[in-house]
């Protein structure tokens, strides 16, 4: 094996894979907590409100981001070409983010605002999915059956063939939908009368601080077992239905004239981007223009506001932006070598490596901290260089959160590329160095961009990691939810806004520098 | 001139659902061959084999003393090999200019050595432009400066004139066996077109179902097969099956046809040439025509006979009798064609007494 696969096996190893065994370990040392496992009657009405939060979450993630992709790729809706790519937008916005926007123009209680905002934020997921399932459709196939049986048979026929996509899609939403616990716990500061499972696990590892018996430390991860399977199961199933699909069609779909209906339907995908994405922006710009204030709402409160968010926590920014960077270059050198296994011909590397998307990203921070804050390790660190409180600790762990999707959405491109192209570079007798950045990275640029994007955006928003980390402590994300609970929406709005910009910095800046418009991240 | 062994060659995918060989073989290196047979053969597997791209199982590969690959063990690298692929369909790197891809395969090659290249296989002024603006013909002349740029001793050609429409098929196979005479290569060419390997190939090797089926002169298996499938394949004919009788015939349409040694498994093997159009008074059998196209300066009239249909090459003379669905009478031109139908053990027969050379 390749030093460069080597190298990105120990440290899926190092920061996944030890992580992982570490927390499992402890919960089999503290046995007695599995006979907790949803022992008490609480426990069990929260596993089943996760079940159905995720159900109708999904549902909602199906409608908005399937729909999305359906009427911008499908149909001559106007703008289709430039709405498509940007259905993924709303993944930029943090959930807590949303929640505390919308918390903000209506009074948010209850479990259907809560599955709304969540099938909202995981819609993405769907419309990549969705997205990337019709374009692989050939159009002859459809022509054929239109010519056949006519236009609702095709459209029968195009629905199941794309299904396979679009449940992928439906059950990474409901991945997402299940472990969310940011916002459930936000809508319980204001009044929520029933809790999810994910709230269950992080309140015990909240406890955790304080627990005495190996039962106690143990009690989170025991009861994030539950949990784990299902979004594994929903992972595995996802990752078998995405491999069904094709990849890119020889003759694309014909588009489907809306008739009078072209304008109106119009209104459907901006809904949803209105909802999703500018919601936010707008409600934020009301903080930050004093909305909250007694005082009314100006323009001089808002430069304020803005000046004071960077005078505040504009290290903080700063230190985000340099952890989401440093993030998307990690995860970019690590998956590269492995997506490259995957995509030819050792598919289980992707199954093996999106196994810290199917953990909890709590758990894989508490086992963060037993490896690298152990007493031998804080011994060692006594020598030089603290590795646990420094960034490089959020950096790896973030790293090794993120790597499943860079990984999925490279080695999806290497399997685009056809095998020859790699052997005719292996006859020409140069060497690997010069085959891999010649040959075997150009036109992989493309889905390495898509992949960039996706953990820059991911890593500025990341909250459960950054909790529980020291040094992700500083990140904006940690700051913003602060505001939930200690106020100074002003100031919280203004930095919101400063983050939402430098989510946008990378795709825009890509944008600017290559010439090309967005493409969606398949 | 140095000659590739191939002994024992054998490759297995997956539980059995594809086997290639035991495969004996020598081949020429610096003569020109076609690997024939139908899709799924074998014949790809064995090329890439050849170039290092796939282990065998087990087996060996040798150019005179030099061994290739040795069971799974790739004694000399792809690269090591001097041998220059075409693949098929191209498998250019989107990303590189003409230019560049030659000078990615020959680092020290001059932009003069490279241009003077592409001249050489009709893509002057192509330099600058991606293969994603070439027809698939400019593709191919580029897939074949890219293998000649790294200097080879042997080509190896997987399908070369496979995306290519018929009037540049000849333009194309002429240039490649020009090159491969005047840079003094050997080739080695992978199709399913029998026109192609006549048109490329001196030697032929027939593969079915993994296994080599019959090698030779081209000119000899073309007018002389040994086994039904390879006059089915490299001759268009038309194989029905006989009845051996008690007396040392066998009965076929034709009437009862005299037959010496193995008389059980055969087939009587009509190339279009082995049938001629007779009075139906005076014809042995009769069949009814189907269609009749011209052919150089004879035609070709396709005839169904019982249950066969065969082609029979005729004379323009007899042009007003052929009219589609006419009823004529058939004989045989010469002696009847009796052969072997057990195609996949027939080489390896023969190889293993000694006759193995291609």
């Amino acid at each position: 094996m390749r030093l460069p696969l080597l190298s990105s096996i120990a440290f899926a190893v190092l920061f996944a894979g030890l992580p992982l065994l570490a927390v499992f370990a402890e919960a089999l040392g503290g046995l007695g907590a599995f006979a907790d496992i949803l022992h008490t009657e609480n426990d069990r009405a929260a596993f089943a409100a996760s079940l159905e939060l995720g159900v109708v979450a999904t549902a909602i993630a199906v409608l908005c981001g399937g729909g999305h992709a359906w009427l911008t790729f499908r149909t001559d809706l106007p703008g289709a070409r430039w709405l498509l790519p940007l259905g993924v937008l709303p993944l930029v916005i943090p959930p807590i983010l949303l929640a505390m926007s919308l918390a903000d123009l209506l009074p948010m209680k209850g479990f259907w605002p809560c599955a709304a905002l969540i099938g909202v934020t995981t819609a993405p997921f769907v419309a990549v999915f969705a997205a990337r399932g019709l374009r692989a459709v050939d159009g002859r196939e459809y022509e054929a059956a239109l010519l056949a049986r006519g236009r609702g048979a095709a459209e029968r026929l195009l629905l199941r063939t794309v299904a396979p996509e679009f449940a992928a899609g439906a059950l990474l939403a409901f991945l997402f939908a299940v472990s969310e616990h940011g916002v459930p716990e936000f809508l319980t500061v204001k009044g929520k009368t029933w809790h999810t499972y994910a709230e269950v696990v992080f309140r015990l590892w909240s406890r955790r601080a304080t627990g005495v018996t190996s039962a106690d430390l143990a009690s989170p991860i025991v009861a994030s077992l539950p949990l784990l399977v299902l979004l594994a199961l929903a992972l595995f199933l996802a990752l078998r239905l995405r491999a069904r699909a094709g990849v890119q069609a020889a003759q694309p779909l014909p588009l489907r004239p809306l008739g009078g209906l072209r304008w109106p339907l119009l209104g459907a995908p901006l809904l949803y981007l209105g909802h999703g994405v500018l919601l936010p922006i707008v409600v934020m710009s009301r903080w930050a223009a004093g909305s909250t204030a007694a005082a009314p709402m100006s323009l001089a409160t808002f430069r304020s506001s803005l000046a004071r968010a960077l005078s505040q926590a504009g290290s903080d920014l700063g230190h985000t932006l340099f952890i989401a960077v440093a993030t998307t270059a990690v995860v970019l050198v690590v998956a590269l070598p492995l997506a490259r296994r995957a995509g030819r011909g050792r598919g289980f590397i992707d199954y093996v490596g999106v196994l810290p998307l199917a953990v909890p990203a709590v758990l894989l921070a508490i086992g963060v901290v037993q490896v690298f804050n152990s007493r031998l390790l804080n011994r060692v660190y006594t020598l030089g260089f603290d590795f646990y409180d420094s960034d490089a600790c959020v950096v790896a762990a973030y790293a090794a959160r993120f790597l499943p999707f860079a990984i999925l959405t490279l080695s999806s491109a290497v399997r685009r590329i056809p095998q020859a192209l790699d052997d005719a570079a292996v006859l020409s007798g140069r060497g690997p160095l010069a085959r891999a950045l010649r040959v075997h990275l150009p036109p992989l640029l493309p889905a390495a961009w898509s992949a960039t994007c996706l953990v820059f955006v991911l890593a500025l928003r990341e909250l459960d990691l950054a909790v529980v980390l020291p040094a992700g402590n500083g990140t904006v994300v940690r700051r913003l939810s602060n505001v939930v609970h200690f106020g100074g929406e002003d100031v919280g709005g203004a930095l919101a806004l400063y983050l939402l910009l430098t989510a946008l910095l990378v795709p825009v800046l890509g944008m600017i520098l290559t010439g090309r418009r967005p493409t969606p991240i398949s | 001139m140095s000659t590739f062994t191939l002994h024992d060659l054998t490759l297995a995918r997956g539980k059995g659902s594809f086997v290639l060989g035991p495969i004996d073989l020598r081949l020429e290196a610096g003569a020109r061959t076609a690997l024939v047979g139908p899709s799924g053969s074998g014949k790809t597997t064995l090329l890439r084999l050849l170039a290092g791209l796939e282990r065998p199982d087990r087996g060996r590969i040798a150019l005179d003393d030099e061994t290739w690959s040795d069971g799974p063990r790739l004694v000399l690298p792809p690269a090591a090999r001097r041998v220059g692929f075409v693949f098929q369909d191209g498998a250019l790197w989107p990303h590189m200019t003409a230019l560049e891809h030659l000078r990615f395969v020959d680092p020290r090659a001059t932009r003069a050595d490279a241009e003077a290249l592409l001249n050489r296989v009709g893509l002057a002024g192509f330099g600058k432009r991606r293969p994603d603006t070439f027809s698939g013909g400019e593709r191919q002349r580029l897939a074949l400066a890219r293998a000649l740029a790294g200097h080879p001793q042997v080509l190896l050609l997987d399908e070369p004139l496979h995306s290519v429409d018929v009037h540049l098929r000849d333009e194309l196979s002429l240039l490649i066996r020009g090159v491969a005479i005047e840079r003094g290569l050997g080739l080695v060419v992978v199709t399913h077109d029998r026109r192609d390997a006549f048109a490329l190939a001196t030697e032929i090797v027939v593969l079915h179902g993994g296994r080599v089926i019959e090698a030779g002169a081209a000119t000899t298996l073309a007018s002389a097969p040994r086994t039904a499938f390879t006059a089915a394949f490299l001759g268009a004919a038309t194989c029905i099956p006989v009845i051996a009788t008690h007396n040392g015939h066998v009965e076929s349409p034709f009437g009862s046809l005299p037959v010496q040694g193995q008389k059980e498994g055969l087939v009587l093997a009509l190339l279009p040439d082995d049938v001629r159009v007779v009075a139906r008074d005076r014809a042995p059998t009769h069949g009814r025509i189907l269609r009749v196209m011209p052919d150089g300066g004879e035609l070709l009239a396709s005839i169904q006979l019982g249950e066969h249909v065969v082609l029979a090459r005729c004379p323009r003379a007899d042009a007003p009798a052929l009219r589609d669905g006419a009823e004529i009478g058939l004989a045989l031109a010469g002696p009847p064609r009796l052969l072997s139908n057990r195609a996949a053990t027939t080489h390896n027969e023969s190889a293993a007494n000694g006759d193995e050379h291609a």
